[in-house]
């Protein structure tokens, strides 16, 4: 084996190590990759919304938009919605939206959001993206360059589909070589994995691994003996039933996840142009499985028009809650489920994945007598953010004023993460701001903790007696502005959808497939 | 054949417009009329020359984007590439109309054949969902009244021009590098020699009458004839 680190070797498909192989295909060229996929082990297919990042990883692999969109049956997603979350009354509803409030001291804003426009809701005075989602229109014109919007935005997906892209991407464009084998041992030390016995191929050398193969973690706590911290002390919820439900052509299509508190968890519901996802996610602890489909059931037959609810299947799924002790141990890092799962509230699987491969293509070791270094910045920086994750999610609990006793556990002070029951005591005082967040790529800034925040009611801090709120009252007014300016411009998702089907790429797209 | 209604919100509530630059939505034009109160923007874009329409022996002004029918040079990948579009396109398909009677304010008219309808639910809506007008009709009014009043100026422009004998014909070959010759004639330019000649005393009348300023501008878009010239080679060595 050279010393110089030359093969890679990626042991899952899926989302994790099909984007892994692609990103480190795409950002060094000079590796040699090879995937190895098993046969016959199903993708798990949750994760199907994205965070705005999605974009600039997709143009950087060289995957056109239009490309993705038909492909993945993909919609755009510009943000989350939250129904229900707070008291659970029928207009308890808030916007969590990709796009940021206005640059400037976020205590004046707040100050003229309560001068100016007491009656509109925070995200509605802060940005002009709520009166997209309000109206369900694409952030975008299909006129635009590719990836540019007119607000900003990530996708809604077909996990499935989505993988099969970025397989056919990395193989017939990038150079990735693809094995369809099980992985039968693993050679080598717990801190250097010198190769992986494959059932039918044999033996298969490596000089660095990617473990992408899910919860089955098969090299990174198998072979390496990394634990997995549980944080379902913090985070209960461990099962969801999922469900694909047709919808009528025509319908429209929502331009955020929507995300519907029930008496122990939430519901998900992710509009592609064909169907919607819609999942139920729960503390087992709280709801067993039938009241949990029954919960379902009675969303979609509410909220999904022409559905035939009875004919559907629901799939269950069981989720651990945490992540590695240690992500990159020796020549080995978990990318992926394999390195952690938090349930899936404001889809941080993917930003995760694409987070963890960013950071290994930038700081790609050039021997092996780097990687311990290597391995101890990668694994301090991913502690640190799994640690805003749950943080970040606990919040959307921590703030509910909701009497069941699920959502009272979840507000157990005993339970909440010290960090965060700080944090909580600072914004009373003061908003949240980047002095709360200072490291490099934050996954959810201050504008997030905002949005949740003010969306959710918590108090604004009072306002300082002479502070001067007239260029803040200058930046809402072109938020209004601005409104109305993209409510007019901008086709409804439905519109935008049903006219790139009928476009010429997608033609020759469907030519292509067919060929 | 067009189709023109007053615009209203009851008819056109859910209407949208085409608002980015295509052939398709009638942007593969030669020439575009142009006003004098915008001769001053036009002239830093595009050539400005005068046209003689034989009915009606009344003189127009024209904003040149080619050398022959159905060529715009500025239009290349959906976008036209200058910042300064003469007014008369950028009202498309609106245009201003009288009531029937002939009298009184002008109003808001929709050409409802104009390619830039759209019938997909794609483009740029006129109304809001409360009929009320929405950024862009209000933006599009704004350039109607503009188009409006220089029209209702150009008539004692072109009367002065006329009166002074300050437009010549204009015959214009171009050579181009393929060997090809492109020829521009039927139209009229400002007659330089003349102007220089004119008295105090009509240098005056023109000017207090507003006219002197759109002369000159005229006069100045000739130099972009070959800005012209070179796009027009640049989509030759393009193919």
């Amino acid at each position: 084996m050279s010393e110089r680190i030359a093969n890679l070797v990626i042991v899952g498909g899926g989302t994790a190590g099909w984007l892994a192989a692609c990103v480190l295909a795409a950002r060094r060229p000079e590796l040699a990759i090879t995937l190895v996929e098993a046969p016959d082990i199903p993708t798990i297919g949750v994760g199907e919304g994205s965070w705005p990042t999605l974009r600039e990883t997709l143009r950087m692999i060289g995957i056109a938009e239009q490309e993705f969109l038909l492909a993945c049956d993909a919609s755009f997603k510009q943000g989350s919605r939250f129904d229900g979350w707070t008291t659970g009354a029928a207009d308890d509803s808030y916007l969590h939206p990709f796009t940021p409030p206005p640059l400037g001291n976020m205590g004046q804003l707040l100050d003229a959001w309560r001068e100016a426009a007491p009656g509109l809701d925070f995200a509605g005075a802060m940005t002009a993206q709520a009166a997209a989602c309000a109206h369900g229109l694409a952030p975008r014109q299909r006129a635009m360059p590719d990836f540019a919007g007119a607000v900003n935005y990530g996708y809604h997906l077909d996990a499935g589909k989505f993988a099969a892209l970025l397989r056919c991407h990395a193989t017939n464009r990038l150079g990735v070589i693809h094995l369809s084998d099980r992985v039968v041992t693993v050679r080598g030390t717990p801190q250097r994995i010198e190769s992986i016995e494959l059932a039918e191929r044999g033996m298969l050398e490596g000089d660095f691994f990617l473990d992408c193969s899910g919860s089955r973690a098969i090299l990174i706590q198998n072979h390496c003996g990394s634990d997995w911290i549980d944080r379902s002390d913090v985070s209960p919820n461990n099962s969801a039933l999922a469900v694909q439900v047709p919808v009528e052509p025509g319908s429209p299509i929502a331009s955020q996840t929507i995300g519907t508190a029930h008496q122990a968890g939430w519901l998900w519901d992710i509009a592609l142009p064909t169907r919607r996802g819609i999942g139920c996610v729960y503390a087992s602890r709280f709801l067993d499985d039938d009241d949990a489909e029954r919960i379902l059931r009675q969303y979609i037959a509410e909220k999904v028009p022409g559905s035939d609810s009875l004919s559907l299947v629901p799939r269950k799924l069981s989720f651990p809650t945490g992540y590695r002790e240690r992500f990159w141990q020796g020549n080995c890092l978990a990318v992926g489920q394999s390195a952690g799962f938090i349930e899936p509230l404001e889809a941080s699987a993917i930003v995760m994945i694409e987070l963890s491969v960013r950071a290994l293509a930038e700081n790609f070791p050039a021997s092996f007598a780097t990687l311990p270094i290597h391995a101890e910045r990668f694994n301090a920086l991913f502690t640190y953010r799994w640690e805003r994750i749950v943080d970040f999610l606990k919040l959307h609990y921590a703030l509910s004023q909701r009497e069941e006793p699920y959502w009272l556990a979840q507000r157990d002070p005993a339970r909440m993460p010290q960090r965060l029951a700080n944090q909580l005591a600072l914004w009373r005082e003061q908003p949240p701001s980047p002095w709360d967040f200072p490291q490099v790529d934050e996954v959810f800034s201050a504008a997030s903790q905002q949005y949740v925040l003010y969306g959710m009611g918590f108090p604004v801090p009072s306002p300082r007696p002479a502070r001067e709120t007239s260029d803040a009252m200058a930046r809402l007014s072109e938020v209004r502005e601005r409104a109305r300016g993209i409510a007019a411009a901008l086709p409804t998702n439905r519109a935008y959808f049903d006219a790139l089907a009928q476009s010429p790429t997608a033609t020759l797209q469907g030519e292509l497939a067919r060929s | 054949m067009s189709n023109h209604q007053i615009l209203n919100s009851a008819e056109h509530g859910e209407l949208r417009i085409h608002t980015h630059a295509d052939a398709a939505f009638g942007d593969a034009a030669m020439a575009a009329l142009v006003v004098p109160t915008e001769f001053r923007s036009v002239q830093g874009e595009y050539p400005i020359v005068f046209k003689r329409d034989a009915a009606s022996d009344r003189f127009s002004a024209l904003a040149l984007f080619g050398f022959e029918n159905g060529e715009n040079l500025f239009l290349a990948d959906g976008e036209w590439g200058t910042d300064y579009r003469p007014l008369s396109m950028a009202i498309q398909p609106f245009l201003v109309g009288r009531p029937a009677s002939g009298q009184g304010e002008g109003q808001v008219h929709i050409d409802m054949d104009h390619p830039r309808i759209s019938s997909t639910g794609e483009g740029t809506r006129v109304f809001d969902e409360f009929g009320k007008p929405t950024p862009f009709l209000e933006r599009i009014a704004e350039l109607l009244g503009a188009l409006h009043q220089g029209y209702e100026l150009s008539a004692d422009f072109f009367a002065a021009l006329d009166r002074h004998e300050l437009l010549e014909p204009f015959t214009l070959e171009v050579p181009l590098s393929d060997g090809s010759r492109n020829t521009l004639y039927g139209f009229h330019i400002i007659d330089e020699e003349k102007l220089r000649a004119l008295d105090a005393d009509a240098l005056g009348d023109l000017h207090s009458e507003g006219h002197l300023m759109p002369i000159f501008m005229a006069l100045a878009s000739l130099s972009q004839f070959s800005g012209l010239i070179a796009r027009k080679e640049a989509r030759i060595a393009g193919g």
